[in-house]
């Protein structure tokens, strides 16, 4: 998987989505690849997950070489529009910019080209071996991963319908973009990962890398006919809380195609450690 | 006719939104008002406890639940995007004309907030009928419910057109008007990106949505007032996305016209768990047990310091329910959650007195 330019991940807001992107780059690292974690919209996920309070949209370096940045919409458009233009980085085109973010903010579908073509334009600029997008929940993905064939049909000539044209073949070239859904062993993060590899199926926009259930619980080895006969009052609460849960999410995990179980992390533990031992765990699970 | 008072419970999918509302709705109709509520997606069996059937769910008509006093519910039909928006603002031919847009039919109807609007118009028309006075209401999923409350902004600007100004530069434009003024800085570089056809098409869209607006305005500033009048319950769980997303409607309802009256912390575990220890002995089922413990006990002191400190940082009534194995799917069980929450029928008689 890390053999690839470029890995969408996402999954239903909570499950993790920040803590693998980062677990993910960590992984790239150690095999000594150049990475980039792109944020698309959550701002502060990757950040603390690496150990930083924010991001800016120029990349900054963390953990002695991944590198991260958060797309911030003014800018990401600024970039777009002198790519367009074919203007070079220092021509001074922030008004311009500024007057076009009415049209980018509310017409539907124009914002949506330009954030996802933040990381597809940095892998074409070829700073970086893995452009690793920490992406928008998961009922949001899809418009984003149709939003440049879309635009591609609607613009009838001119440079934007190339581009468009071309990052829709990107993201469709399983040798170059993977996508990553990471779930939970609960019902609703499960319904919205099933219903979205549906649409994955019917659509074929991006190849499916791997569907990760994260926080999965360790199985406790006790017959469930015990519990009402357990002296110790809280243990037996507690042991029929953590039965309960492993049910359900025995019945949530049967609905998916899950390829990685990581653990959960029981304790206190600072973001930037539960990305580490994520990591570890990602590793050790392959 | 008095207006109803409207509970709003709103918060990140999955933190039991539905179940709160439906107990809610039922401890308030067991003290006798007449009461609606109002949901979004129930589950199956919660479905059945609140006696809505398939062909209840799609003419979005309210239907009494069986044995739970002047208890109504009704499931929204979110569905309804666009399309209906426009067939009931729009002069049908404007209505057509919309429908056969390429760039309509290409985003609009994807564009998140017509469904969020289309769900505030039906609680509008609900708390107008003066059929109840009290409305419960069950926020549809989409980013956290937070759509929900934007959306009648979202709406009135698209329609209401600052982007329909800057690409016709006029207040109440003509289609000519686009045109002539086409020569514009501004609109050349649009044009250089986009492509005229496609600015055309959005700019046709705009100026027959235009014809929309005083309609949709009015309405959509009367959703507005509805939202900042009722009171708004936040609920989450002890899971991080959760938490995050209960604060969000911290920081952004006030700019949106409403404000959270309370915070609903649901399957809160107990503080009994924090300092047990688990069975001494040496057996294996004990060991088990033991470790069992070791880990819920630490959960449970992550789930006390995650309440204290959002009690302590969001200054708001804050009320817990407790983790179920098995919630109840029985309207009086329902009703007894709520009732046996710490601190929510404090909250409940502030909300409807």
């Amino acid at each position: 998987m890390l053999e690839r330019r470029l890995i969408i991940v996402s999954g239903k807001g909570g499950v993790g989505k920040s803590a693998l992107s980062v677990a993910l780059a960590l992984r790239a690292q150690r095999t000594g690849k150049r990475v980039l974690i792109c944020a698309m919209t959550d701002q502060v996920g990757v950040a603390l997950h690496l150990g930083a309070d924010r991001l800016g949209y120029a990349p900054a370096t963390f953990h002695g070489g991944i590198q991260a940045m958060a797309i911030d919409r003014a800018d990401a458009l600024d970039e777009y529009i002198k790519l367009q233009l074919r203007l070079p980085a220092a021509a001074p085109t922030r008004a311009l910019s500024r007057a076009m973010q009415v049209l980018v903010d509310t017409a539907p579908g124009i914002r949506e080209v330009i954030t996802i073509g933040k990381p597809i334009f940095d892998v074409w600029q070829g700073h970086h071996d893995l452009v690793i997008v920490d992406a928008p929940p998961i009922g949001q993905l899809m418009s984003y991963l149709r939003a440049p064939a879309v635009v591609a049909d609607l613009v009838p000539t001119g440079t934007v319908r190339d581009q468009s044209r071309r990052m829709a073949t990107m993201l469709v070239d399983p040798a170059q973009s993977l996508l990553v859904l990471i779930t939970t062993p609960e019902e609703l993060p499960a319904l919205e990962t099933a219903e979205t590899l549906d649409d994955l199926e019917s659509e074929r926009l991006i190849t499916l890398g791997a569907v990760i259930a994260n926080r999965v619980l360790p199985a406790l080895d006790l017959p469930p006919e015990r519990l009402g006969k357990l002296p110790d009052r809280p243990a037996s609460e507690a042991a029929a809380h953590h039965l309960g849960l492993l049910e359900l999410q025995e019945l949530t995990l049967a609905l998916l195609p899950i390829d990685i179980r990581l653990p959960y992390l029981f304790g206190i533990h600072t973001p930037a450690e539960v990305s580490a031992q994520l990591a570890d765990a990602w590793d050790d699970a392959l | 006719m008095n207006r109803p008072a409207i509970i709003i419970v709103t918060g990140a999918g999955g933190v039991g939104k539905t179940t709160l509302s439906a107990g809610i709705a039922a401890v308030i109709a067991r003290r006798g008002a007449r009461t609606l509520v109002i949901t979004v997606d129930p589950a199956r069996r919660l479905a059945d406890a609140l006696g809505i059937t398939m062909l209840d769910r799609t003419t979005n008509r309210p239907t009494l639940v069986p044995g739970a006093g002047p208890l109504d519910a009704v499931m929204l039909n979110v569905t309804a995007s666009w399309e209906a928006i426009t067939r009931r603002h729009a002069q049908p031919e404007v209505a057509d004309r919309l429908a056969d847009n390429p760039y309509f039919r290409a985003v609009a109807d994807r564009f998140p907030a017509a469904q969020a609007y289309a769900a505030g118009e039906q609680v509008a028309e609900f708390a107008q009928s003066g059929n109840w006075d009290v409305l419960v209401v069950d926020t549809p999923p989409a980013e956290g419910g937070i759509e929900f409350f934007m959306a009648p902004r979202r709406m009135r600007d698209l329609v209401g057109g600052r982007l329909l100004r800057w690409l016709t530069g006029a207040r109440l434009p003509g289609r000519r008007m686009f045109y002539r003024t086409a020569a514009r800085p501004m609109l050349r570089l649009a044009d250089t990106l986009l492509g005229s056809a496609l600015l055309e098409e959005i700019a046709d869209f705009l100026l027959d949505l235009r014809t929309l607006y005083d309609g949709l305005a009015a309405r959509a500033a009367a959703i507005d007032r509805l939202f900042g009048q009722a009171k708004v319950l936040v609920a989450t769980t002890d899971s991080p996305g959760a938490m995050r997303e209960a604060s969000r409607f911290f920081s952004s309802l006030p700019e949106i016209n409403a404000s959270p009256d309370a915070l609903i912390f649901n399957r809160s575990l107990p503080d009994t768990w924090i300092t047990a220890r688990g069975p001494k002995g040496a057996g294996v089922e004990d060991a088990a047990l033991r470790e069992n413990m070791a880990r819920w006990s630490i959960e449970a002191r992550r789930n006390r310091d995650a309440r204290l400190e959002m009690a302590a940082r969001l200054a708001v009534p804050m009320a817990t329910v407790p983790w179920l194995r098995h919630p109840p799917t029985d309207i009086a069980g329902l009703a007894d959650l709520i009732d046996r929450a710490a601190g929510l029928t404090a909250i409940l008689e502030t909300v409807t007195a």
